[in-house]
C-alpha cells in the first residue's frame, strides 16, 4: 500500500516528465520509454535525475535504492517515489 | 561578492585567509622544492576541522555548508594548490561515502577522515585510462572466501596517494564497475611515489599496483554496476568544486601579486601600473577573478540546494577558473619579469601548478564536450518557431 492517491500519482509523473524534457532533447516521452536503452541521456543525467527526485519529492536516494529499474522509465521512476513515499508515510 | 555571503561565512572566509598568511603562503615554495608538504601541517589542517569540513557533526566533521567549504579552497588555493589537493581528495571520497556507504562503512571509514586522522585517496585514473574512464582495465574478482573480492591491477597519477590511509578504488567486477575501499596496508598494494611533475609538485602523487589484493566485499561502495554511475560522479563532483574554488584562489594569488608589484616597481618615472600595455593585463585578470567568484559561488550554492543543475553550475566554475587561472599566471609571470621566473616567486610556481587545474578532475575538453551536450540540448528545447526565427 502507498500513500499516494492516483491523482498524485499522476501529479508525480508529470512533474518527473517535465523534468526530463527540459534536460534532454526530445519532443515526446512514453510513459514506459526506456531511458538508458535509448542513448538519448547523457552521463550527467542518471545523477541528475536522482537529484531532483531527491529534491522535489523530499526523498533520500540510498545505496539500497540503487537499481536500474528504479528510474529506467517514466512509469518505473514514478513508481519508485510512490513507494518512497508510502514507506515514509507507513 | 561579499553581499551573497552570510556573516558567518564571511567570517570563515577570513579565519581561512588568515590561516594560509600565516601557515602556508610562507613555505609553499620550500614544499613545492622539497616535494613534499611535512606531516605537521597536515595536521595543523586536521586540527582546524578543515579536513571534515562538510561531513556531519555525527561523523565528526563540522557541518559546514557548501560554500563556507568553496571559501576554504578558495583561501588555501591562494597559498599551495598542492595543499588544497588534500582538502579536495579527502572531500571526494568522504562525501561519496556518505551518499552511497553503508551504515556500517559510514560508522567505521567517516569519523577518522572527518577528524583527519586517515587521509583518503580517489584511484580512477589508471596509466592507460584518463578521461575514459568506462574503459578501466582494473579487475576484481570473486575470491576464494565468498565474502571476499581479489583485486588486480594499476592506478596512475593518484593525489595524495602517498600520504593515503584508504584509497577508493574503481574497477570492473564481471563486466559491472565497482568502487572499493581498500586500506593502505592491504597485502599486495604496493604504493610507488611520482616525483618531477611540472606542477603541484608535493601533492604527494604516486602509482598504486594491485596484486592479487584481497579486500572484503563488504568493502564495496554502492552497488556493482554503479559506480561509475552514481558512486563517481558524487565524488567528481566535490572535486570540481574543490579544483574551481581553489583555481579562484591561485587566480586571486596572481592577481594580488601583480597589482602589488605593478604599483611599486618603476621603469624610468612611470611605475609598471601606469604603462596602458600591463593595466591591460590586469583589467582582464581582475574581471577573470570577479567572474570566476561568482561562479563558483552559484556551483557552491547549488550544490548546496541539492538541485539537478547543481552539476552545470560547477563544471562551468570548473571550466572557466581553471582556463582563467593558466591566463592570470601567464600574465603575472610576464608583468614580474625575470623575477616572475625565478622559484623564489610565487608566481613561477602558480604558473606551473595552473595547468595541472585544467587536467586534473576532467580535463578542459571533456569539460567543453559535457557543456556544449548539455547547452545544445537546452537550446533544443526552444520551440521550434523561435529556433527558425
Amino acid at each position: 500500500m502507498t500513500s499516494l492517491n492516483t491523482g498524485q500519482e499522476n501529479g508525480v509523473k508529470e512533474t518527473v516528465k517535465r523534468f526530463i524534457l527540459s534536460s534532454i532533447n526530445i519532443a515526446h516521452l512514453g510513459d514506459d520509454d526506456n531511458l538508458f536503452e535509448s542513448g538519448i541521456v547523457n552521463s550527467l543525467f542518471t545523477v541528475q535525475l536522482m537529484t531532483f527526485i531527491e529534491k522535489t519529492f523530499a526523498i533520500e536516494v540510498g545505496m539500497d535504492d540503487l537499481d536500474t529499474e528504479n528510474f529506467k522509465s517514466l512509469n518505473a521512476a514514478t513508481a519508485f517515489v510512490v513507494r518512497k513515499n508510502g514507506r515514509r508515510g507507513g | 561578492m561579499q553581499h551573497l555571503l552570510t556573516d558567518e561565512q564571511k567570517a570563515k572566509h577570513t579565519e581561512f585567509k588568515d590561516f594560509v598568511s600565516l601557515h602556508v603562503e610562507p613555505f609553499a615554495n620550500e614544499w613545492d622544492r622539497e616535494q613534499r608538504i611535512p606531516d605537521p601541517v597536515i595536521s595543523m589542517l586536521a586540527k582546524s576541522g578543515y579536513l571534515g569540513c562538510s561531513l556531519p557533526k555525527k561523523y565528526g566533521g563540522q557541518g559546514w555548508d557548501i560554500v563556507t567549504f568553496g571559501l576554504l579552497n578558495e583561501a588555501l588555493g591562494r597559498g599551495s594548490s598542492s595543499l588544497t589537493g588534500v582538502l579536495t581528495v579527502q572531500a571526494m571520497v568522504s562525501m561519496a561515502l556518505l551518499k552511497w556507504g553503508t551504515e556500517a562503512q559510514k560508522g567505521k571509514w567517516l569519523p577518522p577522515l572527518a577528524k583527519g586522522e586517515m587521509i583518503a585517496a580517489f584511484a580512477l585514473t589508471e596509466p592507460g585510462v584518463g578521461s575514459a574512464i568506462q574503459s578501466l582495465a582494473t579487475e576484481f574478482a570473486h575470491g576464494s572466501k565468498s565474502d571476499s573480492l581479489i583485486l588486480n591491477g594499476g592506478k596512475k597519477w593518484i593525489s595524495c596517494a602517498q600520504l593515503a590511509g584508504v584509497f577508493l578504488v574503481f574497477g570492473m567486477l564481471e563486466q559491472r564497475s565497482v568502487a572499493c575501499l581498500v586500506p593502505r596496508e592491504t597485502p599486495g598494494l604496493e604504493i610507488e611515489p611520482i616525483h618531477d611533475l611540472m606542477g603541484f609538485r608535493s601533492g604527494g602523487l604516486a602509482q598504486l599496483t594491485f596484486n592479487d589484493v584481497e579486500v572484503p566485499s563488504a568493502n564495496i561502495v554502492g552497488k556493482p554496476g554503479f559506480a561509475l554511475s552514481h558512486v563517481a560522479p558524487v565524488g567528481l563532483q566535490y572535486g570540481r568544486i574543490s579544483t574551481a574554488c581553489s583555481g579562484l584562489g591561485l587566480l586571486r594569488g596572481c592577481f594580488e601579486e601583480s597589482v602589488a608589484y605593478a604599483a611599486v616597481r618603476k621603469i624610468a618615472e612611470k611605475t609598471v601600473g601606469e604603462l596602458g600595455m600591463i593595466r591591460s593585463l590586469i583589467a582582464r585578470m581582475g574581471s577573470d577573478l570577479e567572474a570566476g567568484t561568482f561562479l563558483c559561488h552559484n556551483a557552491c550554492r547549488s550544490e548546496q540546494d541539492h538541485v539537478p543543475e547543481a552539476f552545470e553550475k560547477t563544471l562551468t566554475a570548473k571550466y572557466f577558473t581553471s582556463r582563467a587561472a593558466v591566463r592570470a599566471a601567464s600574465d603575472a609571470v610576464q608583468i614580474r619579469g625575470a623575477s616572475g621566473c625565478h622559484e623564489s616567486s610565487p608566481v613561477s610556481r602558480y604558473y606551473r601548478d595552473s595547468k595541472i587545474m585544467e587536467i586534473i578532475e576532467g580535463t578542459t575538453q571533456i569539460h567543453e564536450e559535457l557543456l556544449g551536450e548539455i547547452f545544445v540540448g537546452q537550446a533544443g528545447q526552444v520551440p521550434q518557431m523561435i529556433r527558425s526565427s
